[in-house]
Order: C-alpha cells, then sequence, then structure tokens
C-alpha cells in the first residue's frame, strides 16, 4: 500500500509540474489526459463489462455541443452567436468566462449521463456484434443530426468563446492543462474506487457469462446502464473542456468524431491492456507519445506509421501492454506462479 | 514495487522524447523569414491542400529568386514550416499552436478551408500573430473582431451572388425559382447564405433546399428533385468533390436545367475530367488568368498561369493564385513595417493598398478583402471536344458571351 502511495504522489507531482517543466506542450499534455479519461471510460464497457461500445463518442460530442451551449447561452443569444452573417461581436468578460465554464461542465456531465441511461436502457439488451454496431450508428446519426441545428451552427460550426484577457499568454494552456487533469485525476479515483467494489466482480461476471450471472439473481441489466451512465458522465465532462480547448467545434470532425477519437480510445485501451486500471492510462500515454512522433518526424506517411503500429500491436501484444507484462513478470502482478507448473503449461503450448 | 518502477521508466522516456524534440526555430533564423502553415495534405481536402502549398511555394521561390525581403537594410529569404492538419479542424487548431508555442513561428500562412481557418484564428489571435490566409472565406471569420486575420479573398456569401442576379436579369427582371443544394461545412454553408441573400433581394424563389453530407459521393436525391421541378437555377456548392459528383450525376441521369452554378470548378479540374459533360456550367471564382491586374513578381495573370503550369504540370486553380498572393502581401508589409515586430507588423498588414497579379488587395476592419470582386466563368468547348474556362461575368472582364439556357441533353 506504501509503495502505491509513493507511485500516486510521484504521478501526481508531476502531473502538476509538468507544465512547466514542458511549458511549450501544454496542449499536447492536456489532451493526453482527455485521452487517458476516454481510454479508462471505455475500459469499463470493453474491459470489465465485455461489450465492445463504439457509441461513447456520442457523450464526447454531447458535452462538448452542451459545454460550450450553457457557456455561450448563459449571457448572450444562443442564435446569435452561431449565426454566422451576425455583425455582433460578443465578448466574455473574464468572470463570464469562467462561471459560463463551469456550469456548462457541469450540463456537459449531467445531460449525457442522463442519456445514456435512457439508450442504455433500449440498446443495451443487445450483446457481442449487435451492440457494437448498434452503438456505431449511435455516434455517425448524432453527426449528421448535430450538422443540421442551426443553434448550434449546423454545417457552419461553433466557435466556443474565446478565452478572456487574464493571465497573460499561457494562462489559457494552463487553464485547460489543470482542468483536463484534473478531470483525469477525478476519473482515475471514480474508476479505482469502483473497481474496489462488488461492482466490478458484477461487470466481470457478465462478460464472462451474462447468463450464468443472471441465473445467479444479479439484475445484469441495472448494472450495465450504471456503468454505462458512469463512463457518459466522464466523457461528457472530456468532452465540454476539449470543445473549450480546441476552440471551435465541428459535428462531425471534432465534436462526433467517431472515425478518429471513436476509434482511438477503443485502440488505447487495447494496446494498454482492456480490463486493467492502468492499462488505458498506459496505453494512451504511449499511444498520444508515437502518433505526435509520428505527425512530426513521418510527415505524410503517419497514418501508414499508426497502421504499422497497430499491426504490431495486434500481433505481438493482443493482451496489450500490461497483459504482457503480466504474463512476463505474474509475481509482480502478486500472482503466485508454481514454476513446475508454468514449465508444464509452456511445454503443453 | 510491482508497477512503481515500471511507471518511473515511463515517464522518463516521455521525458526524454518531449524534450528531444523541442526544435526551437526563431522566426527570424539568420536571413531567412520562418512562416509557419498547417495544410491538409490528407483527408477530404487534400486536392485543395496541394493547390494551396503549390501557391505558397511557388511564391517563396519566386520572392527569394528576385531579391527576398528587405528589412533594416537587409535583405531576408521566406521559408515556410508545413504540417499536415488532416483536414480536421482540431488538428488545426494543435498545429497552430505547435507552430507558435514550440517551432517559435511568428507569422502564420493560413490553411485550406473555412472551417479549418476558424480553428486556428482563436490561436493565432491569442498569440497576436499576424496570419494572411488566402483559403479561409466564410462571413463568419470576418464579423468575430479579429485583428491579427487577413484574408486576400473576397467572402464566401459574394461567390454566387452574381448567378442570381445575372439569372434574374436574363429572365426580365422577374424572379426566377432557385433549387439548392450544399455540403455541410463553414464555407458551403456561407455560399448559401449569399443566396439566400440574392433570392430575398430579387423576389426570387428557393423551391429545393437540400444538404449534403461531408463525403460527399452521391446527389441523385437532390437531382431527382431537380429533374421532377424544373427549377431555373440549379446552385451546388462543396469543394472539389461537390463539382465533381454533381458533374457526373448530372450527365448519368440527363438533368435539364437552363443554369447550373457551383464553386470549385477549376480546382476539380473539371473541364479535363469531364470535357463535354461539363460544358456550360458557371463557376464562381476569385480569379481568372485572364484579368488584367499585374505585379512585378508574377507579371500578369497569363504569365503566373504559365510559370505554374511549368513547374507543376496543371493549371493554377484560383486556390493557388490567392495564396501565392498571401506571399505577395507579407512581403509588402514586412517592407512597410520595416521591422518584425509582429504588432508592427500587424498594422502594416492593415494598412495594405496593393495590386497584385491576382487582384487588388485591400484589408477592411474585419479582414477580409473588400477590393476585389467575384468573376463568373463558364466552361465552354470546341467542336473538338477541347474545353476551357472564360470568364462570362462581370461584364469588364468578360471573354466571352454567357450561353443560356443551356441546351437539353437530347439536343446536345
Amino acid at each position: 500500500m506504501n509503495k502505491n502511495l509513493i507511485l500516486y504522489t510521484g504521478i501526481l507531482i508531476f502531473g502538476l509540474a509538468a507544465p512547466f517543466i514542458f511549458p511549450a506542450f501544454k496542449v499536447q499534455l492536456s489532451i493526453l489526459c482527455v485521452l487517458i479519461v476516454l481510454a479508462t471510460t471505455w475500459n469499463i464497457q470493453g474491459g470489465e463489462m465485455g461489450y465492445n461500445t463504439f457509441g461513447n463518442i456520442l457523450f464526447y460530442g454531447l458535452g462538448m455541443y452542451l459545454c460550450a451551449s450553457v457557456q455561450v447561452g448563459m449571457f448572450f443569444p444562443l442564435a446569435e452567436w452561431t449565426e454566422s452573417g451576425g455583425e455582433k461581436t460578443f465578448v466574455h468578460t473574464p468572470a463570464q468566462f469562467f462561471q459560463g465554464m463551469a456550469a456548462g461542465l457541469v450540463v456537459a456531465a449531467v445531460i449525457p449521463t442522463i442519456v445514456a441511461g435512457l439508450i442504455g436502457y433500449a440498446i443495451l439488451g443487445l450483446r457481442g456484434h449487435y451492440f457494437a454496431i448498434c452503438t456505431l450508428g449511435l455516434g455517425v446519426a448524432a453527426g449528421e443530426i448535430s450538422g443540421g441545428i442551426e443553434i448550434i451552427g449546423a454545417g457552419q460550426g461553433f466557435t466556443t468563446p474565446p478565452f478572456p484577457n487574464v493571465g497573460g499568454l499561457e494562462a489559457r494552456g494552463e487553464f485547460f492543462y489543470f482542468l483536463s487533469f484534473g478531470a483525469l485525476v477525478l476519473t482515475f479515483l471514480a474508476v479505482r474506487a469502483i473497481y474496489s467494489t462488488r461492482f466490478k466482480l458484477i461487470l466481470n461476471a457478465i462478460r464472462d457469462n451474462e447468463d450464468k450471472a443472471e441465473a445467479m439473481g444479479i439484475e445484469t441489466m441495472k448494472y450495465k446502464i450504471i456503468g454505462w451512465m458512469v463512463s457518459a458522465f466522464f466523457c461528457g465532462l472530456a468532452g465540454g473542456i476539449m470543445g473549450g480547448l480546441v476552440g471551435y467545434i465541428d459535428s462531425t470532425d471534432v465534436a462526433f468524431d467517431g472515425r478518429e477519437m471513436g476509434v482511438f480510445m477503443v485502440l488505447m485501451a487495447i494496446l494498454g491492456g482492456k480490463g486493467t486500471l492502468w492499462g488505458p492510462v498506459i496505453g494512451a500515454t504511449v499511444f498520444h507519445v508515437f502518433k505526435e512522433g509520428f505527425w512530426t518526424f513521418f510527415l505524410g506517411w503517419q497514418y501508414v506509421a499508426l497502421g504499422v503500429l497497430i499491426v504490431v500491436i495486434v500481433i505481438y501484444f493482443p493482451e496489450g501492454i500490461m497483459g504482457w507484462l503480466r504474463e512476463k513478470y505474474p509475481e509482480r502482478f502478486g500472482e503466485v506462479v508454481d514454476e513446475a507448473d508454468r514449465k508444464a503449461q509452456v511445454e503443453l503450448k | 514495487m510491482k508497477l512503481s518502477k515500471l511507471f518511473l521508466s515511463f515517464i522518463s522516456a516521455i521525458a526524454i522524447l518531449f524534450s528531444t524534440s523541442v526544435v526551437s526555430f526563431a522566426k527570424v533564423v539568420g536571413d531567412k523569414i520562418v512562416l509557419g502553415a498547417a495544410i491538409s495534405l490528407t483527408g477530404k481536402y487534400s486536392s485543395n491542400g496541394v493547390h494551396t502549398q503549390n501557391g505558397y511555394n511557388l511564391a517563396v521561390e519566386r520572392i527569394n529568386d528576385m531579391g527576398g525581403v528587405k528589412v533594416g537594410g537587409k535583405t531576408y529569404k521566406f521559408d515556410i514550416i508545413y504540417y499536415d492538419d488532416e483536414s480536421n479542424p482540431k488538428r488545426a487548431a494543435q498545429l497552430a499552436e505547435r507552430l507558435i508555442s514550440q517551432d517559435g513561428v511568428e507569422f502564420m500562412l493560413g490553411p485550406y478551408s473555412s472551417g479549418l481557418t476558424k480553428a486556428i484564428a482563436p490561436v493565432t489571435e491569442k498569440y497576436g500573430v499576424p496570419m494572411v490566409e488566402a483559403n479561409g472565406a466564410s462571413r463568419s471569420l470576418f464579423t468575430k473582431g479579429y485583428k491579427y486575420l487577413f484574408a486576400v479573398l473576397a467572402p464566401a456569401n459574394l461567390y454566387l451572388d452574381v448567378a442570381i442576379e445575372t439569372a434574374v436579369e436574363l429572365n426580365g427582371g422577374k424572379g426566377v425559382r432557385i433549387a439548392q443544394a450544399f455540403e455541410q461545412d463553414a464555407f458551403s454553408q456561407d455560399v448559401r447564405l449569399g443566396i439566400l441573400d440574392a433570392a430575398k433581394r430579387t423576389g426570387s424563389e428557393i423551391i429545393i433546399d437540400d444538404k449534403l453530407p461531408k463525403e460527399l459521393n452521391d446527389m441523385a436525391a437532390t437531382l431527382v428533385k431537380v429533374k421532377q421541378m424544373k427549377p431555373d437555377v440549379l446552385v451546388v456548392s462543396g469543394h472539389t468533390k461537390g463539382a465533381l459528383t454533381a458533374i457526373r450525376q448530372i450527365a448519368e441521369m440527363k438533368v435539364d436545367v437552363p443554369m447550373l452554378a457551383m464553386t470549385h470548378c477549376d480546382a476539380a479540374k473539371l473541364s479535363k475530367q469531364h470535357g463535354k459533360n461539363s460544358q456550360y456550367a458557371l463557376c464562381a471564382s476569385q480569379w481568372h488568368k485572364s484579368l488584367t491586374y499585374k505585379d512585378k513578381f508574377f507579371g500578369t495573370g497569363m504569365k503566373y498561369a504559365k510559370d505554374f503550369e511549368k513547374k507543376f504540370k496543371y493549371d493554377p486553380p484560383y486556390q493557388s493564385a490567392e495564396s501565392s498572393a498571401a506571399l505577395l502581401v507579407f512581403k509588402d508589409a514586412f517592407e512597410r513595417a520595416n521591422s518584425f515586430d509582429k504588432k508592427k507588423v500587424r498594422d502594416a498588414l492593415a494598412a495594405t493598398n496593393m495590386q497584385t497579379f491576382y487582384g487588388n488587395i485591400k484589408f477592411a476592419p474585419g479582414g477580409q478583402n473588400v477590393d476585389k470582386p467575384m468573376v463568373l466563368f463558364q466552361v465552354m468547348c470546341d467542336g473538338s471536344g477541347k474545353c476551357e474556362n472564360k470568364v462570362v461575368a462581370p461584364l469588364k472582364w468578360a471573354s466571352a458571351k454567357l450561353i443560356h439556357p443551356i441546351p437539353k441533353w437530347s439536343e446536345r
């Protein structure tokens, strides 16, 4: 336990100091935090519960639009803000900006949670591939629908309020970094707490054999919905932060970006090792570092390089980095290994 | 001990990676003025991204060959750092941040498309980095009060305005029936707003108002309606893919419409790709090589087109011409400011008043170019099937007479 405490304190100190150690990388670090949140919450479904969802991008995009809408709508008429031909210029005062952001983030987290409950009630009865395909449709549909709603900018996109003129040039970067780092810490602690309860065992039971779990008297539907609502809460929060960070929301390319973010969150969780607490964190970090590296050093070939990375992951680390480590050093994961037994197993293979 | 060691080594690995990739370029290195640009080299805007990049490169080469930029008695050469924004606004905003805070760029060139420019403008604005952009025409870019954004092009709502007015004029001043289909993106939606304004002004009626998806490769549903309802004008806008899709399907389905007005015909190389099928299409353009503007770097539009063709093996679309013009504007502003101070360069940019081969350039307080009208050209083919774009409006530059109405497919 003591060692764990050292580890967590170390990471916390590193996280708090990071924007000052690498001042030029604040944006990348903020995005990393958001990616970790997304991978960690995807892991609740994809890893622990065995439900491969592509629908979490729905909550992320919803959070993004909601946060920006609230932040604008609290002080100015939203329709005039988004209407492209509007000749008026609205400027948030610092107080308005931060109050709006705070209220926006609350809404961005709560509404997607409710939506997840409703949609979950309708579709969590589907299993396996059927569930995956259904959720894939959710993100695509949301992108198309939001691209037609005039009040949030439709195809024009939505420019989020510019950061007010306080605290110098670095203030914006630092604000969004600490906001996303805060969201990351909150998510991690919440998920860690959840994983230490019976709830995780129930999710695992659903993954391993849902019918048996039901036969044991577990109301699987209820737990599946709650699990998804937890994911939606943090996805919405991450989306709200990301909207402010990017500064411009486009329906399919930024908000309901299933093709990139939606796939990346799955990849990151699998790369790190799904069904583990640390897997998504490590996966997201490795993925982000590699991705930024490819984008810098292999310009024009970045997607080829990323594709090769994915192939390598699937072939050599099918269980993810954590899974691979676990197999190599089981004793470090607190597993007692009988040497003779292990040898016998290796020979069998 | 189980995980902490692992994590520590991990964090140090990241730290090493980060610290090695900090390559600090200053804005002015030796005799180089370093400009930054995020360009769509991949993704849905990649063909136009390349047009933009070619335009930038040609101008950089020409300006450097002809003595470079003179600031404070010293001559400097232009250099550009490019990144690929993948046609994605999120990526573009990130790259702008990276160009400015990591690469130390203090002067930016614009990306391709309004959406991406919208994503980058808040970043350049925040850092007070002057950006001259050549491919973001959406009106909303110029109403946000941005002080460091300068666009050498006319705003998007003016693109097809002339087409509607011409149609009304040919209709004896009476309003016309308009069918329109626009891609769901910032630029095309702004063109749509322009049409709505023009329709209101001229008493025209919009009978079909369709939206096209971003991954545009089919608009048959709209065309079926057009066949049924027989509008006087069909307006389509959706970047290069929109133009290509429209012509392909109109020819396939033999849709007869008296006037077909579009954007991006030259970027899509319509007359080459679709030959006679693209005949009579009316296109909005920021520039055409036959216009009579001049400057000392590229000479006339015709000469620019020749030089461009020699280097890149295709006729320059207006996207390239306006991108080249952006560099000319920067050079002019640096020399007038006689300094590399961002604020001074910005003020010099705001006071720009010059002629380039691409047109006159003078910025309104919002940053848009107010001194350059749009032109309309029509694709015209001769008997042998060779097609060319000829300017038909405004009359001042017209090199051919508008053919109207478009002959029916059965009579072609």
